[in-house]
Formats: C-alpha cells, sequence, structure tokens
C-alpha cells in the first residue's frame, strides 16, 4: 500500500516539478522583455523590414518625422525623439570564452535609453564624439572585459567602457553610445529604428494617422509593447510547445502509474468496499470516494512539484538561445502545475473507481 | 527454453497491470528517444558538417563588415585552396514582408557549386550561368508561392537599385536544395555581378567568401594564412569551416545539456518507483505460487532468475516500442538540421537503461522470492 501511494506521489512530484520550471522559463522570458516597456513610447522603422538590422531610416525622414502629432515635447519644446543605430559587438562570455554578438547601440537621445527605472550605476555618461561607452551590469557579469575603465577594439578604434547602468529587468548586455560616432565609423547615413514618445498612449491612433498618410515617410510604427510582444512571440511560443510537450508526456506516464497503484489499492480494499456497498451506500457513493481519494493522493505530489521547482529554479539565470533572463516561478504556474495534477488524479482514479463500485458485493466480502 | 511457458504466464497473470506498466515505460522512453536523441543527433550533425569549406567573413560580425571584392585574388594566391567564391546576401520579401526571402548573390563560375552546400541539377545550374537575372530558388519557397522555370517574380528589399526602386525581378531558371547545417527555407540564388552593378551603394563589397580547400587537415593552417592576408587593414577577417559554424550554433541554443538531464532523470526517477512497487505486489501476490514452484524442486536461483527475467522482458519490449514511437519526431526535426536522425548510440542507452531499470526494481522482490520459505509461505494460505 505504502509503495502505491508512494508512486502516485513520486509520479506527480517529478511531472509538476518538470513542467513548473519549463513553463518558468516562458514567463521569465516575457516578463524580462516586456518589464521595462513604456506604454507610452513607439517605434519605428522602415516598412518592409524584418528585423531591425536592414530597417534604414534616412536623417530627412528623421526631420519629417519629428513633427507629426501626438508626440510629447521636453520643457524647450523639443520632441522626445530617438534615433538608434545599431552594429555588431563582439563580447566573449565568463568562463568558456565563447563568442557570442549582441548589438552596440548607438542612440541620439541618451535620456531615452535611460529613462527610469533605469539609471547609472557607476561610473558616468559617455561624452559624444569622444569613442566612449556605457554597458549594462549584465555585460559585467556575463563576459569579459567590460569593466570600468576597460578597453575595446572595434573597427580599429578603442572605445573606452566609462559607466556601468541597470536596465530595470532585463538581463541583456546592451552596449551603448551616441548614434553619430557609430554611424560616421560605420559609414552609415540613417537610422535603424526610432523611438517616439507620445503624449499618450491614446495619442497613437493619431501618430500613426499623420505618419501613414506622409507619402515621403516610408514607415511603419507599433506601440513598444506590442513590436516587444511580436519579438517574443516565436521565442515564447517554442519554449511553451516545448514544456507542454514533455509535460503532457510526463502526465500521460505518471497517470499510467496513479492506474496501476489505484488498481491495487481498490484490490487491497476489496472487503471494506463491499462492506459499505453492504451496509447501503451506493455505488456512486464509491465512485466519488474513490475519485476523491485519487485526486487527493495527486495533491501532495503537485505541492511538493511546485515547491521544488520554485525552491531550485526560481530567479535561476538561463540563457538558451541566445537570450538571457530568469526563471520566473509565479503563482499563475503553480495553479497550472496543480490543476495539471488534479487531472491526472482524477483521469488515474475513473477506472479503479470503476471496478470498485462494480465488485460483486458477495464475492468481495468472501474475499481474503 | 522450458521457463518460457512460466515466464509467459508470469507476465500476463494480470493482464492489466502489465499493461499498464508496459505503457507507463514506453510513454518514458518516448521521451527519453525524443530528448536524448534530438541532443545526440544535433551533435552527430554537427560532426557532419563540412570542415573543408571555409566561409571567410569580417572580424567583426556578418551583417556590416562589408569585405572588398578586391580581396578575392589575394585569398586566390593562398596555397591549397581549391575555389573561392564571393558571397553577397541581403534580404527581401514577397509580396507581403512576411514573406521573407533571403537572396544569395553569387558568381557562377566554373564548377562554383563545389564551394558551397548547394544542390542543382545540372541543366539547371547551365541555365543559371547564360542569364544575369537568372535565380534559383528552394524546393520549399518554389512549392509554397507556386513558381514555376520561367516565372519572373518581383521581391523587395531594402536596397535601392539604378531604376531608384527598391523592387528586383529575377527570372526562375530552376530550384535548389541545401545541405547546410540548418538551411534556410526561403533562400533565393541570384547573380553577383548583375546585383552588383544594378546597386546604387556598396559597390564592389561582398558579405562573405565560402573557400574550399584541397586537404581538410589543412583547413585550420589555410584559415589563418587567409586572415593574416588582412591583419591590421580597415576590413580584418575571420575566417572559419561549416562545421565551426555549426557548432556555435548550437552553443546559441544554451543550456541544452542540463535541461534534458534534469527531465530525463526525472522520468527515470518516477518511473522506478511504479515499476518497482508493481514487482513488489505481483511477487507479494503470488507467494503461495512460487511456494509451490519450490514444492516441486525449482532452486532458489531459477524462482530469482524467473522474476528477473520477467521484469526484463516486459522492460525492453515497452522501451524498444517507445524508442520506435520517438523516431517519428525525426523527419520532422530534419526539417531544421540537416541530416538529423535517431542515433544507434541512444537506442543502445535507452535499451541498456531498461535493463537496469528492470533489474532495480525487481531486484528486491527477486531476492525476496528466493528467499521464500516453502513451508510458512503455504501455511499462509
Amino acid at each position: 500500500m505504502r509503495g502505491s501511494v508512494l508512486t502516485i506521489f513520486v509520479g506527480v512530484t517529478c511531472t509538476v516539478a518538470v513542467l513548473v520550471s519549463m513553463l518558468a522559463m516562458g514567463t521569465g522570458a516575457r516578463q524580462q522583455a516586456e518589464g521595462d516597456v513604456h506604454d507610452d513610447e513607439v517605434m519605428v522603422q522602415a516598412q518592409g523590414a524584418q528585423g531591425g538590422f536592414d530597417s534604414n531610416i534616412s536623417r530627412d525622414q528623421m526631420v519629417t518625422l519629428r513633427d507629426l502629432p501626438g508626440i510629447d515635447r521636453d520643457k524647450d519644446g523639443e520632441p522626445r525623439v530617438a534615433g538608434i543605430v545599431f552594429v555588431p559587438f563582439e563580447g566573449h562570455r565568463r568562463g568558456t570564452g565563447r563568442r557570442v554578438f549582441f548589438p552596440l547601440i548607438g542612440s541620439s537621445d541618451v535620456k531615452f535609453e535611460l529613462r527610469p527605472p533605469a539609471h547609472l550605476t557607476e561610473g558616468r555618461l559617455f561624452r559624444p564624439g569622444l569613442h566612449e561607452i556605457i554597458t549594462t551590469n549584465a555585460c559585467v557579469r556575463q563576459f569579459d572585459g567590460f569593466g570600468l575603465g576597460a578597453r575595446r577594439e572595434v573597427r580599429g578604434v578603442n572605445w573606452t567602457v566609462v559607466g556601468h547602468y541597470d536596465q530595470g529587468q532585463s538581463l541583456e548586455c546592451v552596449v551603448l553610445t551616441d548614434a553619430e560616432t557609430v554611424m560616421s565609423l560605420f559609414n552609415r547615413n540613417g537610422f535603424n529604428r526610432i523611438t517616439v514618445r507620445l503624449k499618450a498612449p491614446s495619442d497613437f491612433a493619431a501618430f500613426n494617422r499623420a505618419l501613414e498618410a506622409n507619402p515621403a515617410l516610408k514607415l511603419e510604427a507599433k506601440p513598444a509593447r506590442e513590436q516587444v510582444e511580436a519579438d517574443m512571440k516565436q521565442f515564447k511560443g517554442l519554449l511553451n510547445f516545448v514544456s507542454y510537450f514533455i509535460g503532457s508526456i510526463m502526465a500521460i506516464g505518471a497517470t499510467f502509474g496513479a492506474v496501476n497503484s489505484l488498481y491495487s489499492i481498490v484490490d487491497a480494499r476489496r472487503r471494506e468496499l463491499a462492506t459499505l456497498r453492504a451496509i447501503g451506500f451506493g455505488s456512486g457513493a464509491v465512485v466519488a470516494a474513490t475519485l476523491a481519494e485519487s485526486i487527493l493522493l495527486a495533491l501532495p505530489g503537485a505541492l511538493l512539484g511546485a515547491g521544488l521547482a520554485w525552491l531550485l529554479f526560481h530567479d535561476m539565470a538561463v540563457s538558451p538561445f541566445g537570450f538571457s533572463f530568469r526563471l520566473d516561478v509565479t503563482p499563475r504556474l503553480a495553479e497550472i502545475g496543480i490543476a495539471w495534477a488534479l487531472v491526472m488524479g482524477f483521469i488515474g482514479g475513473l477506472l479503479p473507481a470503476q471496478r470498485a463500485a462494480r465488485m460483486p458485493v458477495t464475492t468481495a466480502l468472501r474475499a481474503t | 527454453m522450458k521457463y518460457l511457458p512460466l515466464i509467459w504466464s508470469g507476465i500476463w497473470r494480470k493482464p492489466g497491470r502489465t499493461i499498464l506498466i508496459f505503457l507507463q515505460v514506453a510513454v518514458a522512453f518516448v521521451l527519453f528517444g525524443v530528448l536524448q536523441g534530438l541532443k545526440t543527433g544535433i551533435q552527430h550533425a554537427v560532426d557532419a558538417a563540412r570542415a573543408d569549406l571555409l566561409i571567410v567573413h569580417g572580424r567583426q560580425d556578418f551583417i556590416f563588415s562589408g569585405l572588398p571584392l578586391g580581396l578575392l585574388e589575394q585569398i586566390r594566391s593562398v596555397p591549397r585552396i581549391k575555389l573561392v567564391a564571393p558571397v553577397e546576401l541581403f534580404g527581401s520579401y514577397y509580396q507581403k514582408p512576411e514573406n521573407g526571402m533571403l537572396i544569395v548573390a553569387v558568381r557562377p563560375d566554373r564548377d562554383w557549386t563545389d564551394a558551397f552546400t548547394f544542390n542543382v541539377a545540372p541543366d539547371q545550374l547551365a541555365a543559371f550561368s547564360r542569364s544575369r537575372t537568372a535565380a534559383l530558388v528552394t524546393e520549399f519557397a518554389a512549392k509554397k508561392y507556386g513558381w514555376k522555370i520561367g516565372d519572373h517574380i518581383p521581391l523587395v528589399s531594402q536596397v535601392a537599385n539604378k531604376d531608384r526602386s527598391m523592387t528586383w525581378t529575377f527570372d526562375i531558371v530552376g530550384t535548389f536544395t541545401d545541405s547546410d547545417f540548418t538551411p534556410g527555407q526561403y533562400k533565393i540564388l541570384a547573380n553577383y555581378d548583375y546585383y552588383d552593378q544594378a546597386r546604387v551603394s556598396n559597390t564592389g563589397t561582398v558579405n562573405h567568401f565560402n573557400v574550399a580547400v584541397t586537404d581538410v587537415n589543412q583547413a585550420v593552417a589555410v584559415a589563418d594564412a587567409i586572415d593574416r592576408l588582412s591583419t591590421n587593414s580597415s576590413h580584418e577577417t575571420k575566417t572559419e569551416s561549416i562545421r565551426e559554424l555549426a557548432q556555435q550554433q548550437v552553443q546559441q541554443i544554451g543550456d541544452l545539456d542540463f535541461l534534458v538531464h534534469a527531465v530525463v532523470s526525472a522520468v527515470l526517477a518516477a518511473l522506478l518507483f511504479g515499476t518497482a512497487t508493481m514487482m513488489m505486489q505481483s511477487v507479494r501476490e503470488r507467494t503461495p505460487e512460487l511456494a509451490v514452484l519450490k514444492t516441486i524442486g525449482f532452486t532458489d536461483r531459477a524462482v530469482f532468475f524467473l522474476i528477473l527475467v520477467e521484469a526484463v522482458v516486459v522492460c525492453i519490449a515497452a522501451a524498444a516500442c517507445g524508442l520506435a514511437l520517438s523516431t517519428l519526431v525525426f523527419p520532422f526535426a530534419a526539417k531544421i538540421v540537416t541530416g538529423l536522425a535517431m542515433p544507434p548510440v541512444t537506442v543502445a542507452t535507452g535499451l541498456a537503461l531498461a535493463v537496469a531499470l528492470a533489474a532495480v526494481s525487481a531486484a528486491i522482490p527477486a531476492v525476496r522470492a528466493a528467499r521464500l520459505r516453502v513451508v510458512t509461505a503455504l501455511a499462509e494460505r
């Protein structure tokens, strides 16, 4: 008996622990990507550009865009618009020395990139034109050679790290400098992307209408949140597919184990069950009791599984597919895990409950 | 041999239980086969990637550091090189921005495909080299968009041509397949000279060079020699083999090993509990029968092996079934990674694990059965 109970318990624990920790990757990735998004920001890129790298926005377009309606202005009346240019930047992972590329971002308005909650934690801002860069603290943790004062070579020019900053949620390594310096070094005459801050998120419709109505601007705009969601969609879809695929197969296996265990529990208790029937409990009551027992047996496993996932993996930093983020075991995921376990308990209990209810009372009472 | 019927009847003594154990083990090995098989299979595919095909790209990156076409002659002068081919890449789309097509501009010189992983029919290859606007498309894209030989297809890119247009038109003369490690499915091969002369900016540059070496054992030395050509210039290069690039791609996936190990361990741990409990229960229920066997002359050892073999047979059959099912995912996965197949070593490991699983879960009940005292066991009846 103890063995049967343990089988259900261990099976459910392992399944829920694996499912919850794997789903925590998707949640963590999303949480990080969307945690730093400002709802009043809009991203603009060239029409039909696939990702940012092949998008090119000329300076003329930038000038025209600044006068579109809905854009917020600072106290000097300047529109809050930042042109962004990015080029690949080489880094070597700490420990393994593995080569990784991430963007070196040139921004025409650094205030955009350092908008709270992002803030400088160490050093100072870069000065334009001097080949100075600031990096996120994630760079220092993940890669070699990003300490204050470190020099990095790009296109034969030495760049000095003069400051470190935190982005808020994100664990991505970002290297930041001013747009003009990057553009002159890489012979570029346009931006990859423009970030616009609106007066309010609801001004997007007006802004977008004006953008589309201007034939000189072959650009497309998306609210920042939508853009980030679109960027994340494929990755998160993949993570969730893998999680549910593995979770389902494990659940099926564990359910088979549970059915077997419950059969032997029911068999061992034939006399008790027959006695219940003999003193007047209907077969419905017996089915309900067996099902309830099965579900209750699954519950502690689910709690332990979710707890283990939280203990072992919550906040663990992982970097699959070139993304870096922390696993996030949320109460919502624990709920999914518990629901999963209850379904396993229910399905696992169905057949044994039927057998319990159909057992002929007289033979069962005579059983040893 | 004479024990076979006995083992068989032992297995089917309680058919329901055996079937459930069978299913449980089979399901666990489906997961094992998929996870472990993909992991090992990907590594095998990397090892199978060509080490004699080198890619010369800008040292900083793959995207912006356009290399001067003039480097072509310099690289040709490096010893032990069979072929050098310039390659320019640019993105485009067909009709809608969602329908991305990567344009790969190459020079259709003699034997040019030796420096690539493309497979093209000879007559289509000849047609491609005859016309400047000719293009070859992947079979996948041709099928998806219904393109046929002779079609003129307009692709919209971010590169302007001298007609002040972003639209480039190509004449399809054939299709090709790509046996690269992760071949993109939306690719079109075009003529480099046509593209370079028609574009407004960045003329005379290429994205990278493909280099085929004569001796694969000298590939590293050749790569170093090529990179030395441009040391301290404004366009320093980095030369890597297709296999090295595939290896880097796999590393990008990241914590795969950890994930696979964690999941497989959890599955096997849960499974072990299930099978062990069931074996224990089965032997307990069979105590009188086993006592009878001993009474009629079966040795302790024979009873021990009866129980053990019973478990091994069920577990191996179930594991084989599960592993066979798991191979079903490989044809799908092979669309993303060329040559991906279920590695025999994974099958062997799986079956060995199944034996170990059976042995561990049947060990205690088998020992208990062997030590059974006939008198007490029969007395319990």
